[in-house]
């Protein structure tokens, strides 16, 4: 019994952090309709940030948290500036963009190895390693803060997106960009601000992934696995995002405990196959035309 | 008119840049070629085994060169990739003919080089690759034309075994191990073989896939089966996240580990976590011999050597001695010397290249302790058979 409680705590706290990568695959395709794969990228940038935040400059932790949120989105708008908005004027096919996102992805990974360097950075202890004990189960300060952190965010996320003024103009654009721009709203800008809130999520997605696993330059090739979360929850839904988070993070940690660790990704990637086939529109989404 | 000025700046550029490689290829050199992860995860291995070659080529053409021609190096960057390594042998025997070949770090990336280097009838020799199926791809087949410094995996597994029956007076054992390496799979099973044949239990035996950064669900199974010691049979930076999240677990079992351990960015990373950890070498960077060398290179390149850098060295002088013995820097002549060389002296021992399997025969393991944040000496296994 213990040992299913604390793979459930393993699982719940790696869905936290694919929680927070899938939103932002998720708001960019539910306005723009195609997947950023450079996402992955500006997460990378994002740890980068925060890194150099708390050790050259050594800045408190959250002001490093909003250095890093901040200058994510703004790399997630210029990357949108320069790798996306001339084949959005030109109403280009969506596979040029999805070519586009490759290009970038491939160009920002190299760019930090020969800037940066391709060395494995650790995060300063910003908390003792020592876990909160319940009995015989054992909770990681750091997987609590990684959790909070998260649903602080998503709930911000989700206030703007359903509650405010903005948040109507980008779920108009989300289902017609065309007509959402006839009644007043200005396209450009509103996709600016959901790259820069995706971003954003990067962002502290960068920092959360990078104190747990280190930085490295193609952190961001991790982040597949956020997408896969985010298309079985649903592709354009962030509820459902958060939800295929942690339907894959806790699948694969019992995958890897009761069924073998050998065969955790083939019984795990399986079971994602099979919720797609039954359900196309995966766990919380509507149906469209192209899913990515 | 600008179009044009750039492109014909751009032809006598190109004129002027193989002109100047023509004049260079006039003087006799003798041409040696590297492959290695220059960049990428293995990057510390492979550019410690890059700078330690350097190093000694300088060396070798300070004191007048082999046969009295000076060594050129020709040095390319397979990051880590074995699609990557085949290529860049490929084009260092067809394109820049060297005489030899150093490289690499990795089984899997020699285990693919193997058959490049026989079919260029070129001389490979490994720093670091320790899977036995390098030169001796199955029984009673040998890689002609591939050769190693370092020790191979079942004395390895032997030592790891005995050591931790012996010296720690353990008797149940838990494997955590990378099912893509190679490396890792053979340290796990030859591990287990000795491990069983000593009378030890295996409690535990989980896998994890390369670029994994999660270990926790196969930990906790770990942690569930109470072990006194757990093989850790991969490289440090897995290592490093493994053992914070066995620490954070509340897993107090001795850690044990190989040669994908060594390396400072493990303590950087990991600090605490592998403190009273235990990892099989091929040699020891504070033994008194190496020394002097090892402070060359501090000045030379401005950072610590990693035992890489003395494999390297040691391949490097594999080389010298068989072009000295064989009087040609034919690669034919060189693998052939190669072949039954005896009693050269590395940094890792004396070498002597076994003609059945092209592995160095006698050459012993040292264990080293990581103590108060520090890699420290511990003890010196006898050779293997």
């Amino acid at each position: 019994m213990t040992m299913i409680l604390q793979q459930l705590i393993n699982g719940i706290s790696i869905g936290a952090v694919y929680a927070l990568i899938a939103v932002g695959y998720s708001l960019v395709y539910s306005v723009l309709n195609f997947s950023n794969f450079a996402h992955g990228e500006i997460l990378m940038l994002g740890s980068y940030i925060g890194f150099f935040a708390l050790t050259l400059l050594k800045v408190p932790f959250a002001v490093a948290i909003g250095m890093a949120v901040i200058g994510a989105g703004l790399l997630a708008i210029l990357m949108e500036k320069i790798g996306y908005r001339a084949l959005r004027v030109r109403h280009a096919p969506l596979l040029y963009f999805m070519i586009s996102a490759m290009g970038l992805s491939i160009f920002l990974q190299n760019f930090t190895i020969v800037t940066i360097g391709p060395n494995f950075r650790t995060y300063p202890d910003v908390l003792p390693i020592t876990p909160y004990a319940l009995g015989a189960l054992s909770i990681g300060r750091l997987d609590v803060m990684i959790f909070v952190i998260t649903a602080i965010s998503l709930a911000l996320l989700t206030w703007l997106v359903y509650k405010t003024k903005l948040g109507s103009g980008i779920r108009a654009a989300s289902y017609n960009m065309t007509v959402a721009s006839l009644m007043g709203i200005n396209p450009d800008l509103i996709v600016a601000i959901v790259f820069m809130l995706a971003g954003g999520t990067a962002g502290i997605g960068g920092v959360l992934f990078g104190m747990k696993y280190t930085v490295y330059p193609w952190m961001g090739t991790l982040t597949i696995k956020a997408f896969i979360a985010a298309v079985v929850g649903g592709l354009g839904s962030l509820p459902g995002a958060v939800l295929g988070a942690f339907v894959l993070g806790v699948t694969e940690t019992f995958a890897a405990a009761f069924v073998s660790s050998e065969f955790r990704d083939l019984f795990s990637y399986t079971l994602m196959i099979l919720i797609i086939i039954l359900r196309p529109a995966g766990l919380l989404g509507t149906l469209t035309q192209e899913k990515a | 008119m600008f179009k044009k000025l750039v492109l014909s700046a751009l032809v006598l550029m190109l004129v002027f840049g193989f002109t100047g490689c023509q004049q260079q290829a006039k003087e006799e050199t003798i041409k040696i070629g590297f492959f290695g992860a220059l960049s990428g995860d293995q990057a510390v291995w492979g550019q410690a085994d890059r700078d330690g070659l350097i190093l000694t080529v300088e060396q070798i053409n300070a004191a007048g060169g082999i046969l009295g021609k000076p060594v050129e190096l020709v040095i390319y960057d397979d990051k880590g990739d074995q699609l990557e390594a085949v290529n860049v042998v490929k084009r260092l025997i067809n394109e820049d003919k060297v005489s030899a070949i150093i490289g690499c770090n990795s089984s899997g990336r020699n285990i693919a080089v193997a058959p490049v280097a026989e079919e260029g009838k070129v001389p490979v020799i490994s720093t670091f690759a320790t899977n036995p199926r390098v030169t001796v791809p199955e029984e009673g087949k040998l890689m002609e034309y591939t050769f190693r410094v370092c020790f191979i995996d079942p004395y390895s597994g032997d030592v790891t075994a005995r050591f931790a029956w012996d010296d720690l007076g353990a008797k149940k054992a838990a494997v955590l191990y990378e099912i893509s390496s190679d490396y890792s799979v053979g340290v796990r099973d030859f591990f287990t073989q000795a491990w069983t044949d000593l009378g030890g239990e295996i409690v535990a035996d989980e896998a994890f896939k390369t670029g994994d950064v999660d270990f926790r669900a196969q930990l906790t199974t770990i942690k569930d089966s109470n072990p006194d010691v757990i093989v850790m049979p991969f490289l440090y930076k897995e290592v490093a996240l493994a053992a914070k999240q066995a620490r954070e677990l509340g897993i107090t079992a001795t850690m044990l580990g190989g040669d994908g351990w060594p390396s400072t960015a493990l303590l950087e990373m990991a600090a605490d976590a592998v403190e009273g950890s235990y990892f099989i070498n091929h040699a020891d960077v504070d033994a008194p011999n190496v020394q002097e060398w090892r402070e060359q290179f501090k000045e030379r390149f401005g950072s610590d050597i990693e035992i890489n850098s003395l494999m390297s060295h040691d391949a490097m002088m594999m080389i010298k001695a068989a072009i000295e013995n064989a009087n040609s820097s034919e690669p034919q002549a060189i693998r052939d010397a190669l072949h039954t060389l005896k009693g050269v002296e590395g940094f890792s021992g004396t070498i002597n290249i076994d003609p059945e399997t092209h592995n160095p025969m006698g050459k012993a393991a040292v264990i080293i302790e990581i103590k108060d944040g520090k890699f420290q000496f511990f003890k010196q296994f006898e050779p293997m058979q």
